[in-house]
């Protein structure tokens, strides 16, 4: 890979990087030196083969010239002309490669010698017999010749040769590596370096660009092949692109896109002055449509929705989906935030028209959060985040509607980002604290229970209600360690009601819907009580309606465990949800406590009366007891004990207070314990 | 019909119907003869003076005028002189040539054309010559024939002289044989090749003779000397021990004498040698004892010619016999080293009675030439002739 690297990016020098070598270099340095080598040992094979056929053709001359001279010598030799055989010998000295030359008589006797040089280095001899005759006589040997020779002249010769040999030899060689260079780079070289350039290129913006080789060899081939393939890849890698930025079912941009867009949105945006309308869509309740119809119907759904929304814009504006069932609508250009709101709402009602889904008619709700901005603003980038805010407090306040963002949306925001960071430090340091609120039998006016409510004593904002922290809490996984909390300071405070003197006082705790599904609050309640050595009979949990919905069986389950602990289980809020009377059957409730909106109109509303009249008489029926939440006035507490509610709560006997204080109240009031003991259904406990 | 008017001419004077009364023939000469001589020599070059002294002094006894022309050694000289005596008015009664290097053909044919007589002296026709123009008398009706010195003979009588003394001094070698050596002028004219032919005849006939080598020093005695050093030292190299020098001629056995002296030999009591030519050092070698003979006397062919053609031209042919006339030679010792000492040292060749040397009446072509018969014609020891 590291070899690819450094191929592709010859620039990368970087200390593990390969130094890029040449193939061309590479070539030239694995023939040239071989070519060198088998020239030089050819010329100088050639060369001493030819020195030896030399030296033989020097021999066999000499041989000749000595054969020649004793013919010639034989008879001036017998006739013992003595002179004229030194005249004859004289006669071959002019040969240069003949040092010396002697003849001898028969009997060995040197009748002429003559000496053309000082004896040399490599001096052959060559000795011949010199035979005589003539007509009247057979040949006798009249004696011998013998001429010494050099081989000098033959050797230096050589020399000289194996010299211009070499000379040629490099210089063919060196003409070889010039050819061979030019050559290269012409056939190998530039198509390479065309199609790293092409890769270069392609490399900085990731198109295609092709190497321009024309060539018919195998790197005009290879040059093809390579543009083919990157022709190949970069439509690959433009269907990549575009899937990246794209959502496959609906074919709309994705949150990607979304990011890019505003990115250029902000880039170069049109006019400064103009106002850029952000739409942030949820649909509502998607998650039913998909439980009942079956998810490949809510495809379809999304499906249509998308195309409601492309249809229902203009060609300039701008549909997203980000993911599930929110998408995003821009315009980059409205006049006004009145306008924008008039848009928004536009798009509203397209989604709104019914959808048929397996012959049925659905009618589509959404909630819109709506954010305008300047083009020319620097925050443009964060529209989906303030579009979100405004989308959070449409579906918090009021779904189905159109939310435009303005300050007291933001300063919302802000507040609710502020606690959110806030949490950890308000655990650490104390900060939230449980305020009872006193539960009254409402026909002996005495005090048999509390309810502990969360506050949140914030450094800044001072002390905050449930309403506003617990979603935050809830978001951000603190459920279980603010219940935790807030049961361990209910049992102490049931010690401390204990060592008040006021033992049968109890204390309900509201059980949040994700407690109900952790099997194991029950052990923990029971340690928790065990460590403050009070009975778990003393504690109520409170529920709500919702909680069950979501998960039935595990509910049921840890309902039943607390139950056995002795605990009582209230049903909080009964009337505004679901109001389910199977509910109240099935699950294994002791308390019902009816919403404060239907307390609070009475006795004025007839209405409300006989709902609570209804749920007390059914409550009567199931054997329930009910408590009237939100008593603010005398008339009302009376009107709710004359339709048999039993408890009542609410700011006509007391606020929610802090322990201290509910423990200074009740110290001016006489105990009655009798009664509340003998109003608390006796479950034994199963495990103790 | 000129040539057969001097034919009839001749043939008349031949009858002695001219001849005048002599005091010792019975045929007194009809006339005197005309001869041209054409000496191939130089001047100075003693062999050949000696031959035209030796012939103007017999023309002078035989009424005969002899005009000796030299050619200095100049083959075309000596054609240019021919074909000049040929061509005269006055043609000579005989013209007298030596053939040679074979220049003297031409003029034999022109000398043919012309009707001239001619004689051929020490040198005759050889090889090619000969088979075209075949013998004397023949293709070429003029030339009457030729008058040649034995040399063979005078070769083998030299070598035999050696023989004789190294086997009476026991000169052989270790190996038991008399080893020789040869010094010949030249390999190629006839003069040479008969004299080593002498030898080669004599040294066969000898088994227990050798000859170590035949040399060549062209005639002079400065090469014989060198050739013979070089002998010599070779021959003591093979431990050879040299009986004896034959020499083709006076001046090479000098030339030998000289290169043995240098050896460290002492001639005639070490070692023997002979030389062939009558020279006059020779013959006062002979008699200090250095050398053993010298053959020769041929110089006297000059005289004998004209003996013949004043017997031709008196109606005596040669012919009769041969119209090849061989001359031997003889050779001088010390002991008769003194008869002629003066005859050649003086040139007197005058004192000769070549009329002595003429053939008797009805033996036409019968000579004889020999050193004794020339000793008793000298007129000096009255009482040594016959």
């Amino acid at each position: 890979m590291r070899k690819d690297e450094a191929m592709t990016d010859p620039e990368s020098n970087g200390p593990d990087a390969p130094r890029l070598r040449p193939v061309v270099r590479a070539m030239i340095w694995a023939t040239v030196p071989v070519l060198l080598l088998v020239q030089l040992l050819a010329s100088a094979g050639v060369e001493a083969s030819s020195f030896w056929s030399q030296i033989r053709q020097l021999d066999a001359r000499m041989a000749r010239v000595a054969e020649s001279r004793a013919e010639l010598i034989a008879e001036p030799l017998w006739k013992m002309r003595y002179d004229q055989v030194t005249g004859v010998l004289n006669e071959i000295m002019h040969d240069e490669t003949i040092a010396a030359a002697a003849v001898y008589d028969d009997t060995g006797a040197a009748i002429a010698r003559v000496v053309a040089r000082s004896e040399g280095p490599s001096i052959a001899e060559v000795s011949r017999p010199i035979h005589y005759s003539n007509g009247n006589m057979a040949a006798v040997q009249a004696g011998r010749i013998a001429i010494a020779y050099s081989h000098a002249a033959l050797y230096a010769n050589a020399g000289s040769r194996l010299v211009l040999l070499l000379v040629v030899g490099l210089l063919a060689t060196f003409a070889t590596l010039i050819a061979m260079r030019i050559s290269a780079n012409i056939f190998i070289g530039r198509p390479l370096a065309a199609m790293m350039s092409a890769i270069q290129r392609s490399k900085q913006d990731g198109r295609a660009y092709p190497a321009e080789v024309k060539s018919s060899n195998e790197f005009g081939q290879l040059a093809r092949a390579f543009n083919a393939m990157q022709h190949t890849t970069s439509g690959a890698l433009d269907r990549l692109g575009h899937m990246a930025g794209h959502d496959p079912l609906t074919g709309l941009p994705n949150r990607r896109s979304l990011t890019e867009r505003l990115a250029v949105a902000s880039r170069d945006g049109g006019r400064p002055d103009a106002l850029v309308a952000f739409c942030f869509i949820d649909l509502d309740d998607f998650k039913g449509i998909n439980d009942t119809f079956g998810h490949e119907a809510g495809d379809e759904f999304l499906v249509q929705i998308s195309r409601r929304l492309r249809t229902s814009v203009e060609a300039e504006d701008w549909v997203a989906r980000l993911g599930g069932d929110e998408f995003v609508v821009i315009r980059p250009e409205v006049s006004n935030e009145a306008s924008a709101h008039a848009f928004a709402q536009q798009v509203l009602t397209a989604i709104s028209e019914p959808i048929r889904l397996h012959d049925k008619q659905v009618v589509p709700r959404a909630s819109i959060g709506l954010a305008v901005r300047r083009a020319d603003d620097p925050e443009l980038s964060h529209l989906p985040t303030l579009a979100d805010i405004a989308l959070y407090h449409a579906k918090s306040k009021a779904p189905g509607t159109v939310a435009v963002l303005d300050e007291a949306l933001q300063r919302d925001y802000r507040r609710r980002r502020d606690l959110e960071l806030a949490i950890p430090a308000g655990f650490a340091e104390g900060q939230f604290e449980v305020w009872y609120q006193s539960q009254v039998d409402l026909e002996s006016q005495e005090i048999v229970g509390l309810e502990a409510l969360i506050r949140w004593r914030h450094p800044d904002h001072g002390v905050i209600g449930p309403a506003e922290f617990l979603p935050l809490i809830e978001r951000s996984g603190n459920n279980a360690r603010l219940t935790r909390y807030v049961l361990t300071d209910a049992c102490w405070a049931l010690q401390r009601l204990a060592a008040a003197g006021r033992p049968q006082i109890r204390i309900a705790i509201n059980l949040p819907p994700s407690e109900l599904a952790d099997h194991s609050l029950a052990a923990e309640l029971r340690a928790t009580c065990a460590r403050f050595d009070v009975a778990p009979s003393l504690l109520e949990l409170e529920i709500t309606e919702g909680s069950l919905i979501n998960n039935i069986a595990s509910a049921s389950q840890t309902l039943h465990r607390l139950r056995r602990l002795g605990a009582t289980i209230a049903l909080d809020d009964f009337g505004t949800g679901y109001s389910s009377l199977a509910h109240l059957r099935r699950f294994p409730l002791d308390k019902v406590k009816i919403d404060k909106a239907f307390i609070s109109e009475i006795p004025d509303s007839a209405e409300d009366k006989a709902i609570v009249g209804v749920i007390a008489s059914l409550a009567g029926t199931l054997g329930l007891t009910l408590v009237a939440e939100g008593i603010e006035r005398a008339e009302q507490a009376e009107a709710m004990r004359e339709m048999g509610v039993r408890f009542g709560q609410g700011y006509f006997y007391q606020r929610p207070q802090p322990l201290d204080a509910v423990l200074h109240g009740l110290e001016k009031r006489p105990a009655a314990e009798t009664r509340v003991l003998a109003d608390s259904p006796p479950i034994a406990p199963e495990f103790a | 019909m000129t040539r057969f008017l001097r034919l009839l001419l001749a043939v008349g004077a031949a009858c002695g119907v001219f001849a005048p009364a002599g005091p010792s023939l019975a045929n007194p000469p009809a006339k005197p003869l005309e001869i041209v001589f054409i000496n191939p020599g130089k001047t100075g070059e003693v062999f050949w003076d000696m031959v035209a002294q030796s012939m103007q002094a017999a023309g002078r006894r035989l009424d005969a005028h002899v005009e000796v022309l030299t050619s200095e050694r100049n083959y075309r000289t000596m054609q240019e002189l021919g074909l000049g005596v040929v061509a005269r008015h006055d043609k000579p009664d005989f013209l007298i040539l030596s053939n040679e290097e074979s220049a003297a053909v031409p003029i034999l044919e022109a000398a043919e054309a012309a009707g001239v007589k001619t004689l051929l002296l020490s040198n005759t026709l050889i090889g090619e010559d000969a088979v075209r123009l075949g013998p004397p008398r023949q293709k070429l009706k003029t030339w009457l024939g030729d008058i040649t010195t034995d040399l063979q003979t005078a070769g083998a009588r030299m070598a035999n002289a050696l023989i004789a003394t190294a086997r009476a001094e026991k000169w052989q070698s270790p190996d038991g044989k008399i080893h020789l050596l040869g010094i010949g002028g030249d390999e190629i004219t006839p003069a040479s090749i008969a004299r080593n032919a002498g030898l080669k005849l004599a040294v066969d006939a000898a088994p227990d003779v050798v000859v170590d080598r035949l040399l060549f020093a062209n005639w002079t005695q400065s090469e014989a000397e060198q050739v013979t050093t070089n002998y010599l030292g070779w021959a003591s190299r093979k431990e050879i021990r040299p009986a004896g020098i034959w020499a083709g001629n006076d001046p090479m056995a000098l030339g030998a004498l000289r290169a043995v002296v240098a050896a460290g030999l002492v001639p005639g009591r070490d070692i023997q040698l002979v030389g062939l030519n009558w020279s006059e050092d020779a013959l006062r070698e002979i008699r200090a004892g250095r050398l053993l003979l010298t053959d020769g006397g041929h110089f006297l062919l000059g005289g004998w010619s004209i003996v013949l053609l004043r017997d031709y031209a008196d109606g005596c042919d040669f012919a009769a016999v041969s119209p090849r006339v061989e001359v031997k030679t003889s050779a001088i010792t010390r002991q008769n080293l003194d008869s002629v000492r003066d005859l050649i040292k003086t040139r007197a060749f005058g004192r000769i009675d070549f009329a002595r040397f003429r053939a008797k009446a009805g033996r036409c072509g019968d000579y004889d030439f020999s050193l004794d018969a020339l000793i008793s014609s000298l007129p000096v020891p009255e009482g040594a002739a016959d």
